[in-house]
């Protein structure tokens, strides 16, 4: 069974990573941080007598079924007050606020030129919007199997679906990216 | 960049190297995520460990330290049988102390009667005397002259 400092540990080393992870599925920073707390209150309720080796594929696991029940959540939400506002957060996928860059410019190394790093910032944008906008599944497998670095039985495992499964939604997730990136002149 | 649309030839080994190198460059998306947003999954990560259940084995220590302030027995901890027998230690001392006591007082009264008896035999005065009408009326009017003489 998992000490507390084990799981208080596990917790700080992959909360930032559940956060962006979040926020790749939905869109949206309030959304991925209750999406991210609803994982963490899930494990430590119901998973906290695992042992500490368990725990990361748990996670993962819980993680990716939060993120289906926000999404269930919202659909009712919607359902219900036909509230369109929602979907106004994919329509700045093309836009580039320098406002947003420049909140963390006192990060950057000094050593770096501030060409240089706007050059990187901006990269990250576009990999993170080509990202966004591939269809959930191929996101899922994608960020599970490069990010996460889970192999392939492990990501199937998390997915709920066959090996076989997870790899077309992989191949094909990083033709989507290689082309979209393509297009923008990006290099990874 | 390869492009994995037109590039027939590409393998699975080339893609996962593909993958690997454009999802390195999300780290530093996720370790820069600003003091607020930090401070939030902090705030989330503190609340969640609250919520996790007290271990069973620790929350009976804890009744165990509470029922000794309180001087009530500690929780059940299924059958033990050497507490059973160390609880049961002062009730047996008890009943074995009284029979002890009751033992004793029943060997006094005997050794009255028995010295009674013993002396009542060993006089020169037969015990069937006491009996005769007699003699207790002798006895009477002896104790009566005494009174006078006195």
């Amino acid at each position: 069974m998992a000490s507390d400092t084990e799981i208080s540990d596990f917790l700080k080393s992959v909360e930032k990573k559940a956060f962006k992870r979040a926020y790749y599925h939905v869109g949206d920073e309030e959304g991925a941080l209750d999406i991210v707390q609803d994982s963490m209150i899930k494990l430590c309720t119901h998973y906290s007598d695992k042992p500490a080796p368990e725990l990361p594929l748990l996670f993962q696991r819980i993680l990716s079924n939060t993120v289906l029940d926000w999404f269930r959540r919202r659909k009712t939400r919607n359902a219900l007050f036909s509230n369109l506002d929602d979907f106004d957060h994919r329509d700045d996928l093309g836009d580039f606020d320098l406002l947003e860059v420049t909140t963390g410019a006192a990060d950057a190394p000094a050593s770096q030129s501030a060409e240089q790093w706007l050059g990187r910032v901006q990269t990250l944008e576009h990999i993170e919007k080509a990202i966004m906008s591939l269809p959930a599944r191929q996101r899922e497998a994608f960020l599970l199997r490069y990010w996460e670095e889970l192999d392939v039985a492990e990501t199937a495992a998390v997915m709920g679906c066959s090996e076989g499964s997870v790899k077309t939604h992989c191949s094909r997730a990083i033709q989507s990216l290689s082309k979209t990136l393509a297009q923008q002149g990006m290099k990874p | 960049m390869k492009n994995f649309q037109t590039s027939a030839t590409a393998t699975t080994a080339d893609m996962d190297l593909w993958g690997r190198t454009l999802a390195a460059q999300l780290d530093v998306a996720s370790q820069d995520l600003g003091h607020d947003i930090g401070e939030r999954l902090r705030v989330a990560r503190q609340m969640a460990l609250k919520t996790r259940p007290i271990p069973q084995r620790l929350l009976r220590h804890s009744l165990a330290l509470q029922a000794n302030g309180t001087l009530s027995g500690p929780p059940d901890e299924g059958l033990n049988l050497w507490r059973i027998l160390a609880s049961a230690l002062p009730l047996l001392a008890l009943v074995s102390s009284l029979m002890f006591i009751q033992a004793i007082q029943q060997d006094l009264a005997e050794t009255d009667i028995a010295s009674l008896d013993s002396a009542l035999l060993l006089d020169e005065l037969p015990p069937d005397a006491y009996t005769d009408p007699g003699f207790v009326q002798f006895l009477k009017i002896q104790l009566h002259q005494n009174a006078r003489h006195d």
